[in-house]
């Protein structure tokens, strides 16, 4: 197969607060496999993140716990096959590459949690939601999964739903963006 | 143009260096930053702010406040603005509202001669007859006096409204002196707060009292402003506290929106409102220049504005007194200082555009042009009431008390007692530390169950006890009336009168007194009313306050608008990985649920033309798509389909029919079979997600045994049909690793392989347009290369886009029905024309016992074709189908398109099964009153019924 442009839903760049408060930015670009693996399985034990939770795999695999049976892998674009290979399928385990199906997005800065919390009812205060939570919940009545994942001790939240909402959520998580200061680019409105 | 701007105060708010310009009613003022709309204008002089509802009486600042009933002014294109608490802005219009011709001179004054005919029950008693009469003279007449002010909707700039959710473990409701001890307590026992005040500042009562109250406010401010733990909401107020401590905050002083309604989910709830003052019922009491003690201590104080010169004030407590001191240090001269306690009283006020003359109850008369009045405090139990408490009235203080109160939520400061500052912050702080050690036990538990969290550090927070002790229960007069009759409800002009009238003519139970004569029922929702309309109903039927109740305090404690209930509008939109390319190619846009589909691209017939003749592709991802995988699917598939599935080979396809437990059509689509253990299957676009949740409801709940993986893949696969008898010729130029020979690969099929160099792509040899067609199943990163590839090589084959419009055409000259179009929610499997499909004889089938009753009844109507015997004549869908000349239903037809294939109207429809054999004529009654006759054919199909093109 040639190497073949991977399109995402979202067609525009960041969007960013003047003062770097908060940034929302298009990560579909990346792969995405999705995990179902029932109790007792060797897959289940080897990924050995509970639900709610996510770890960083030495290989840069991040590996969340998205439901009490499921699993999803995120990893660099390319990678999607490796990362599906790499699971163990003894016993009743399916491993699926969601990459085309799920849009994907990451809020951060330090007005990350306040933006987010103008779109999404879940507390998201630092015990209740720490770094590595993993959860699922409406952002501006899409249904999501959500991570924290935090960089350079600012809160960021990576929010993936199902691909056809990305435009939808990105102009909505762009327009939250306002209130902080953020200039949006023409067409990027929900109203 | 009078200047009662008082040399500085103490405690004031405005900026003397900030001078703002507005308008009111067209003549310009100047006020300062800080300055209120009304203390703005009273500041130069203005003393009637608006005319009253019905009888159109003057009518001046009463408390000042954001209460206050006759404060409701014209600002701009906003109307209803309370000009009470709403902070002056340079450029204002300010106007007042709902007069005419003016404020001065208004017509509608004319109603206080005929104020005997406007007794309560007016409306129901007069307008009830002739019943022509309401919609051609009386609503159009009435509508002219309705009260309130005008939306300039198309001009307006009010800007859109916003919302936030909170989870704080203790919200305030209140910022007082109380309020902030409980904040500041809470904050300091570990819990995050956040402490919501009405007004614009903190602080309450004593914002307006002396040197020590002022010192008070300022080391309690500090302390909050200073803890990081305690969020503050000024100019914002708890509207309603619903189950579980769903708690609505509306905040008016965010510069991003009017109003940003906040949905906060507290653990513990403190209600911290303090007091509201009440009238008194007199004659004359709602003429301009009658207050109450606190609206002059609050407009000498805080905004420096000297209320009157001569006043009479009339007290039963010391705030009352308090207000005496501050009048005189402003210089005003105080007439007559009445004691309650003392017996003393005031039976009447005289005066039309302010105060003249004040009567009182020993039978003098004074001259004067401020009448003060301090008689008593209600105590706003709204949010109590809203938490399931029903307060109780003591008549020692002359007010009401909490009765009971879930453990989240508690209540203190002048809502629970009286007290010093100390006192009141004293309880605060006490009630405070309490809720916080509630909500932090909450907090813990949630962090112990939450997969989310990061467990506790420590055990469970003990559970303090309650140990606070109550504040006092000063002893108040009970103060309502005069011996005469004057104004209960300002904002409804309903007078005491009125309510004996009404309690006189069998209303005589608070809540039926509430709905008959609309007291309590205006903007300030009973806080200033409530009480003084139970005591003259007490008063009225001699029976104990007590005795009487209350109406109930339901949400919101103070009016919403609707624009900020709407909040920030959130519609989500999906689209295909397509969209961009419909839409830069002249795609008529198609709301389809959430989805926004290309309807067509500008000759819908020509596009089902072109398919029947060349080929065409049509964008059709909505379809919903689940991938199944196990061992257990087939399971699965029989149990929710009515058909059988176990001998479906590999890479083959099966229609399947979906009804409900009550047996009535609810879904339909095919499922292909990819491997040994894994299975795509297909629901209608409408259909996806409620399929999807049935398939994990019964997995999870029916038959958790059985071993299926079910994964919605709806937008992660662009769908893309390839329709026409030159499709195989087009694929043939770009598929890779299939054969698409009509024997190696015939209709209901379904194969992997590459297309347009895509790999992974699933294509299906299946199709609703009844051409020989395929359905690809691409990979949606990937679609528009091969969507971009289609046309590129099948442009010497025809080939164009085609849109649903097209599609529902086609569809229909083959006869396919349509989930709910062709059905609706009463549409049985035996009426869907499903027939041997349905297998009756499986052990278990969603709706088993509902499809075999069905099966054995012989009167469920029958969805046929149905060609109306003018070609020419398309009936709209839903026209009726009658027995001959009668309106005897027979039924209705479903769908109905003009054929450009057969050149000639093509229908669906329902019909009685008396009518639905093929040949019989039946009669349509058109939207127009025409009857049409129209035939029922034979086969669903009006084209190739035979399925000679899908099968080629």
């Amino acid at each position: 197969m040639p190497d073949l442009e991977f399109k995402s839903p979202v067609a525009h760049g960041p969007i960013s607060t003047p003062d770097g408060a908060v940034t929302v930015e298009d990560e579909t670009v990346t792969a995405k496999i999705v995990v179902r693996a029932a109790a007792g399985t060797a897959a289940a034990a080897d990924l050995a993140v509970p639900y709610g939770q996510s770890r960083l795999r030495a290989d840069g695999t991040l590996v969340c716990g998205t439901r009490p049976d499921e699993w999803t892998l995120f990893a660099a674009v390319g990678r999607a096959a490796e990362v599906a290979a790499s699971v163990n399928t003894e016993g009743f385990v399916n491993v699926i590459d969601i990459t085309h199906g799920r849009a994907m997005m990451r809020v951060s800065g330090r007005k990350a949690t306040a933006l987010l919390a103008k779109v999404c009812n879940i507390d998201l205060a630092d015990d209740m939601t720490p770094d590595g939570a993993v959860f699922s919940g409406s952002v501006a009545k899409v249904t999501c999964d959500l991570l924290r994942s935090d960089r350079a001790g600012e809160p960021s939240y990576l929010i993936s739903c199902e691909r056809s909402f990305g435009d939808y959520l990105f102009a909505a998580l762009g327009d939250a963006c306002t209130e902080f200061g953020a200039i949006l680019p023409v067409g990027l409105d929900i109203h | 143009m009078t200047d009662n701007r008082l040399p500085e105060r103490p405690g004031e708010v405005i900026d003397r260096g900030t001078s703002l310009a507005f308008t009111w009613n067209g003549q310009g003022y100047t006020g300062y930053q800080g300055d209120t709309i009304a203390s703005a204008l009273a500041s130069n002089g203005v003393e009637v702010f608006a005319r009253s509802m019905k009888y159109k009486r003057r009518r001046g600042i009463m408390t000042a406040d954001h209460w206050d009933p006759n404060l409701f002014v014209q600002v701009g294109d906003e109307p209803n603005v309370r000009a009470g608490s709403r902070r002056l802005i340079a450029g204002m219009e300010v106007s007042a509202q709902n007069v005419w011709p003016n404020l001065k001179f208004d017509l509608g004054a004319a109603n206080q001669m005929l104020g005997r005919f406007l007794s309560p029950g007016f409306y129901y008693k007069t307008f009830m007859r002739p019943r022509w009469f309401w919609h051609n003279v009386y609503q159009k007449v009435l509508r002219k006096f309705a009260p309130g002010g005008r939306i300039h909707w198309e001009t307006s700039t009010h800007g859109a409204y916003d919302k936030r959710y909170a989870h704080p473990d203790v919200l305030v409701a209140g910022g007082g002196p109380a309020g902030m001890g409980a904040a500041i307590a809470a904050a300091e026992a570990g819990a995050s707060v956040m402490l919501v005040e009405h007004e614009p500042e903190l602080g309450g009562h004593l914002r307006w009292g002396g040197a020590d109250d002022l010192a008070a406010i300022a080391e309690l401010v500090s302390a909050v402003e200073s803890h990081p733990g305690i969020e503050v909401l000024t100019d914002s107020t708890v509207t309603g506290r619903y189950d579980h401590n769903w708690i609505a905050v509306m905040q008016r002083s965010h510069e991003i929106a009017p109003e940003r309604l906040i949905k906060a989910r507290a653990a513990s709830l403190v209600v911290a409102p303090g007091l509201i003052e009440r009238p008194y019922i007199f004659a004359g009491n709602d003429t301009p220049g009658v207050m109450l003690s606190g609206a002059v201590r609050r407009l000498i104080n805080l905004w420096a504005v000297k209320p009157g010169t001569k006043a009479v004030v009339l007290s039963a407590n010391p705030e009352g007194e308090a207000a005496i001191a501050d009048l005189e240090s402003a210089g005003v001269k105080i007439v007559a200082a009445l004691d309650v306690w003392a017996g003393e009283d005031i039976v009447e006020v005289e005066g039309k555009g302010r105060v003249d003359k004040v009567v009182l109850g020993d039978g003098r008369t004074v001259s004067a042009d401020l009448v003060v009045i301090g008689t008593g405090w209600t105590a706003p139990t709204s949010l109590l009431n809203m938490a399931g408490d029903r307060p109780v009235y003591d008549p020692s203080a002359a007010r009401y008390f909490s009765d009971h109160l879930p453990d989240n939520v508690l209540a203190t400061g002048g809502i629970t007692g009286n007290g010093t500052t100390a006192e009141l912050v004293a309880h605060g702080r006490a009630t405070g530390s309490l809720a916080a050690s509630r909500a932090l036990r909450v907090r813990h538990d949630r962090r112990v169950l939450a997969a989310r969290a990061r467990n506790p550090e420590g055990p469970k927070p003990e559970s303090l006890q309650d140990t606070r002790t109550p504040l006092a229960r000063v002893p108040h007069p009970e103060c309502y009336r005069s011996s005469t009759h004057g104004m209960v409800d300002l904002s409804e002009d309903v007078s005491s009168k009125d309510l004996v009238q009404a309690q006189k003519e069998g209303f005589d139970s608070i809540e039926l007194m509430k709905r008959y004569t609309t007291v309590t029922m205006g903007p300030s929702q009973g806080k200033l009313e409530t009480v003084n309309a139970a005591a003259v109903l007490a008063e009225a039927r001699n029976m104990d306050m007590a005795d009487i109740g209350t109406t109930v305090w339901r949400p919101p404690y103070a009016p919403i608008s609707l624009g900020a209930l709407a909040g920030r509008i959130f519609e989500p939109i999906r689209r295909s990985a397509l969209q961009d390319w419909h839409e830069a190619h002249g795609a008529s846009p198609l709301l389809a649920g959430q989805w926004v589909r290309p309807d067509h691209y500008g000759d819908p017939v020509g596009e089902a033309r072109n398919v029947r003749e060349n080929v065409g592709i049509i964008d059709v991802t909505p379809l919903g798509k689940l991938d199944l995988r196990g061992p257990d699917v087939t399971k699965l598939l029989e149990l929710v389909y009515v058909n059988k599935w176990q001998k479906l080979d590999i890479g083959r396809v099966r229609y399947g029919a979906m009804v409900a437990e009550d047996g009535v059509v609810s879904d339909d689509g095919l499922t292909g079979r990819l491997g040994e253990d894994h299975y795509l299957m297909t629901t209608t676009s409408s259909g996806a997600g409620a399929v999807w949740e049935l398939l994990e409801d019964y997995l999870q709940t029916y038959r958790p045994e059985w071993d299926v993986h079910v994964t919605a893949v709806t937008g992660g696969l662009t769908s893309i049909n390839v329709a026409g008898p030159k499709s195989r010729d087009l694929l043939l130029r770009l598929a890779e690793g299939v054969d698409l020979d009509s024997e190696a690969f015939p209709y209901f099929h379904v194969r992997r392989g590459t297309v347009a160099g895509v790999a992974d792509c699933i294509i299906w040899r299946i199709g609703f347009t009844g051409e020989l067609s395929y359905e690809l199943h691409v990979p949606s990163g990937h679609a528009l290369h091969v969507w971009e590839s289609l046309l590129a090589n099948g442009e010497d084959l025809g080939i164009k886009p085609f849109g649903v419009e097209s599609q529902r055409i086609l569809r229909l000259e083959k006869g396919h029905y349509i989930v709910g179009q062709d059905t609706d929610g009463l549409t049985k499997a035996p009426s869907a024309g499903l027939g041997g499909l349905v297998k009756l004889d499986k052990p278990d089938t969603l709706g088993l016992p509902e499809l075999k009753a069905a099966y054995s009844r012989t009167d469920l109507p029958i969805l046929v074709a149905i060609q109306p015997d003018d070609p020419q004549v398309v009936p709209m869908e839903a026209d009726q189908i009658v027995h001959g000349d009668s309106n005897r239903i027979l039924g209705r037809i479903t769908s109905s398109r003009m054929s450009p294939t057969l050149g000639r109207s093509v229908c669906l429809g329902l019909v009685d099964p008396s009518v639905s054999a093929a040949g019989t004529t039946i009669t349509i009654l058109l939207i127009d009153g025409r009857r049409v006759t129209g035939t029922i054919q034979e086969h669903h199909a009006h084209v190739d019924p035979e399925g000679v093109r899908q099968n080629a």
